[in-house]
């Protein structure tokens, strides 16, 4: 592995990282409203959630092209406060975000339903609100499914190249991440190097995903 | 006997025919600044000869890595040299078919709604100027020619933090029109095609880098013969024509 | 204790709900066949299902009105539940368990010292055990002791025995007749079984399909 190796290593997991724990907060809201929430229109929500999982993610990459580019609504927005963000590490961030919060949400919705809502409502006679409820009894014991769900939701961004070569491009030192340095290395014939890349996003996607596993089996014992 | 006769006819007929009925569908694989060119092109050397010329369209350094990974490539128009000097050294061509034809030109593009002032490419170095696209520099025909000019000049430590790589020389131009980047290095048949930009500055012919367009049959075409007049008449003035109209220089002409 | 259900309905999957009584004594029993909306009535007093009509006023203090849109929060009705299988939080220990409804009534009349409850329920040498490690009549006494450590004006007990081995039930019995006597709590007790009721009962309401069909002591009765 050369210094340019780690370089891509190295910017992949800290992004990867920082998209995932962006999502956590919103991602456990929506899961545990669909959990636990019932309002007519719940099913669109569903659906808008799982989109990015089923949809082709250059197709969402575009979607967030329009949205965040230069000319689009957020970006024009944010291009005023003198942020960039197309073709940045913030875009490689948003493009994870996007594609790996159907992940989080689904298996955050199911941990969440795993809690006995019995134990909810006896917390609420004993003068528990409900932020203190959420904090005390259902996120404790839900916890080994949130965390499975944040390891895969980590593991997904690791791997995102779609939605990313659109919002981010591929701009070595800046926004190449493991998946578009791969690509670009075949593009050049440096097979070798690619195949050392490849060998790391496999160890470290076989960990994470082992890990969460690990996670989910222990939550789904009483 | 009489329906064996028949076939037998039938048979003679098909490859003696000429025209729609034994038409071949040839698979060239071309620079994606020569899509709307050769799109033209292609369309009328199928009204004339009832070949169909599949267009796969990319960067350079992308189809020459398919083809040498043996993806089914009749024809190779390339973008620079150094691609078919590869695939030459590798015996993926089919001997005596190379030859350079074309030629193309550098501009500096920018949005049409740009307040930007750009007089010569220094001002690419300027500070209002924040992203510029141009072509994977590494790889990519258009890329590596922008950046040898670039360089050339002197600017291109300079710029390089703003560098947005693209895939090939048309998401460059797509970069530019999206308002996404500042500015964008492209050729000028690119920028001739787009109504969103505008050439803020075109490189002078004996500035800029030598563009050259080689094209040539593919060792492993099953339809060598085909691909061959189909090369033919990419040369033919009709064809040229075509390509002058977009801009693009014919060399030895 | 004064305990007052007016006029109320809930329409459940066999029959309407329909109950109107007022409780005087210390501890009322509700005897009944199973589904005859027993667990309804806790729930619906504790604030954990909202009637269709109705109003419940406790000690003065109105917890539902319908007709007037009210509806305190279950938090804050200060009634304490301890259901059949005793819903500990698995997550916490006997003394997590125990503090996380600690508080004072706001009255200042009811609320229990922890010392006290811990001496009537025997808790002291549990209070650093996992929930894990306690056996079923254990497991009642550390549920009991959470809902008096609220401050209840009103303690509901969901057959608290019925899941205890006859030696069991024998001595949670006691503990019971501790609480009863002891700290004085008022408590509604659900129940299939004549002998608990004739031991702590000083009244019982039975119930049938949702209606109360009888009351009296336990004497008369049985």
């Amino acid at each position: 592995m050369t210094a340019g190796d780690w370089q891509v290593v190295g910017f992949t997991i800290r992004v990867a990282a920082l998209a995932t724990l962006l999502i956590l907060p919103p991602g456990l809201l929506v899961a545990w409203c669909l959990a636990r929430l019932h309002w007519p229109g719940k099913s669109v929500v569903e659906t808008l959630v799982a989109l990015p999982l089923v949809m082709p993610p250059v197709a969402t990459g575009l979607i967030l092209l329009k949205a965040v580019g230069r000319r689009g609504p957020i970006g024009r927005l944010l291009g005023e406060l003198g942020i960039d963000v197309v073709f940045t590490w913030r875009a490689v961030v948003l493009a994870m975000a996007v594609m790996s919060f159907p992940l989080l949400v689904r298996t955050a919705r199911v941990a969440f339903e795993g809690v006995p809502v019995r134990l909810e409502q006896m917390a609420r006679t004993l003068g528990a609100g409900e932020v203190r409820l959420f904090f005390t009894v259902t996120l404790p014991l839900a916890s080994r499914g949130v965390l499975g769900g944040l390891l895969l939701s980590f593991a997904r961004a690791l791997g995102e190249f779609g939605a990313t070569i659109l919002v981010a491009g591929n701009i070595p030192g800046r926004t190449t991440t493991l998946s578009l340095a791969i690509y670009q290395l075949v593009q050049l014939g440096r097979d070798d190097q690619a195949y050392r890349l490849m060998a790391f996003t496999v160890v470290i996607a076989f960990a994470t995903v082992w890990w969460s596993e690990w996670f989910l089996r222990r939550a789904r014992r009483p | 006997m009489r329906r064996r006769a028949l076939l037998t006819r039938l048979l003679l007929v098909t490859v003696l025919l000429p025209g729609p009925v034994r038409a071949a569908e040839l698979s060239v694989f071309a620079a994606a600044s020569l899509a709307d060119a050769l799109g033209e092109i292609a369309a009328a050397y199928e009204r004339e000869s009832g070949d169909h010329a599949v267009l796969n369209l990319g960067a350079s350094s992308a189809l020459a890595r398919q083809i040498q990974e043996g993806a089914p490539a009749d024809l190779f128009l390339s973008a620079d040299e150094e691609k078919m000097n590869a695939l030459e050294k590798r015996k993926l061509l089919l001997p005596g078919t190379r030859k350079s034809v074309l030629s193309n030109t550098l501009v500096i593009v920018v949005p049409d709604d740009s307040r930007l002032k750009i007089t010569g490419a220094k001002d690419l170095a300027s500070p209002g100027i924040r992203a510029i696209a141009l072509a994977e520099p590494q790889s990519v025909p258009a890329g590596i020619y922008a950046k040898e000019y670039l360089k050339k000049i002197g600017i291109w430590s300079k710029v390089i933090d703003r560098v947005v790589p693209t895939e090939n020389v048309r998401a460059a131009l797509a970069a530019v029109e999206s308002g996404n980047v500042d500015a964008g290095v492209v050729y000028k048949t690119d920028a001739g095609i787009s109504k969103r930009v505008k050439i803020a500055y075109e490189v002078p012919r004996a500035e800029g880098p030598v563009i050259s367009y080689p094209f040539a049959v593919v060792a492993g075409s099953a339809r060598p013969e085909a691909a061959r007049r189909f090369l033919e008449y990419l040369q033919s003035p009709a064809a040229l024509a075509v390509f002058r109209k977009y801009g693009f220089l014919v060399l030895g002409g | 204790m004064r305990l007052a259900l007016r006029n109320i309905r809930l329409p459940l999957a066999h029959f309407e709900f329909q109950v109107d009584v007022e409780v005087t004594r210390q501890v009322t029993a509700l005897f009944g066949p199973s589904g005859s909306g027993k667990t309804t009535l806790l729930d619906v007093l504790a604030g954990l299902r909202r009637p269709a009509s109705g109003s419940i006023e406790i000690e003065g203090r109105t917890l539902t009105d319908t007709a007037a849109g009210l509806h305190v929060p279950v938090r804050d009705r200060h009634i304490g539940y301890v259901p059949q299988d005793g819903a500990l939080f698995p997550h916490l220990s006997v003394r997590g368990n125990l503090l996380y409804g600690r508080r004072r009534d706001p009255e200042g009349i009811h609320t229990l010292p922890v010392e006290h409850v811990l001496d009537v329920l025997d808790l002291a040498p549990l209070l650093d055990r996992g929930i894990g490690a306690l056996s079923g009549g254990e497991k009642q006494r550390v549920a009991l002791a959470r809902a008096l450590l609220s401050s209840p004006r009103l303690l509901l007990l969901d057959e608290p025995l019925a899941a205890l081995d006859d030696e069991l039930k024998r001595r949670v019995l006691a503990h019971l007749q501790r609480v009863r006597d002891e700290l004085r709590v008022p408590m509604l007790y659900v129940s299939h079984s004549t002998g608990e009721v004739a031991a702590l009962c000083h009244e019982v309401l039975i119930l049938d399909r949702g209606r109360i069909v009888a009351r009296g002591e336990p004497q008369d009765l049985f």
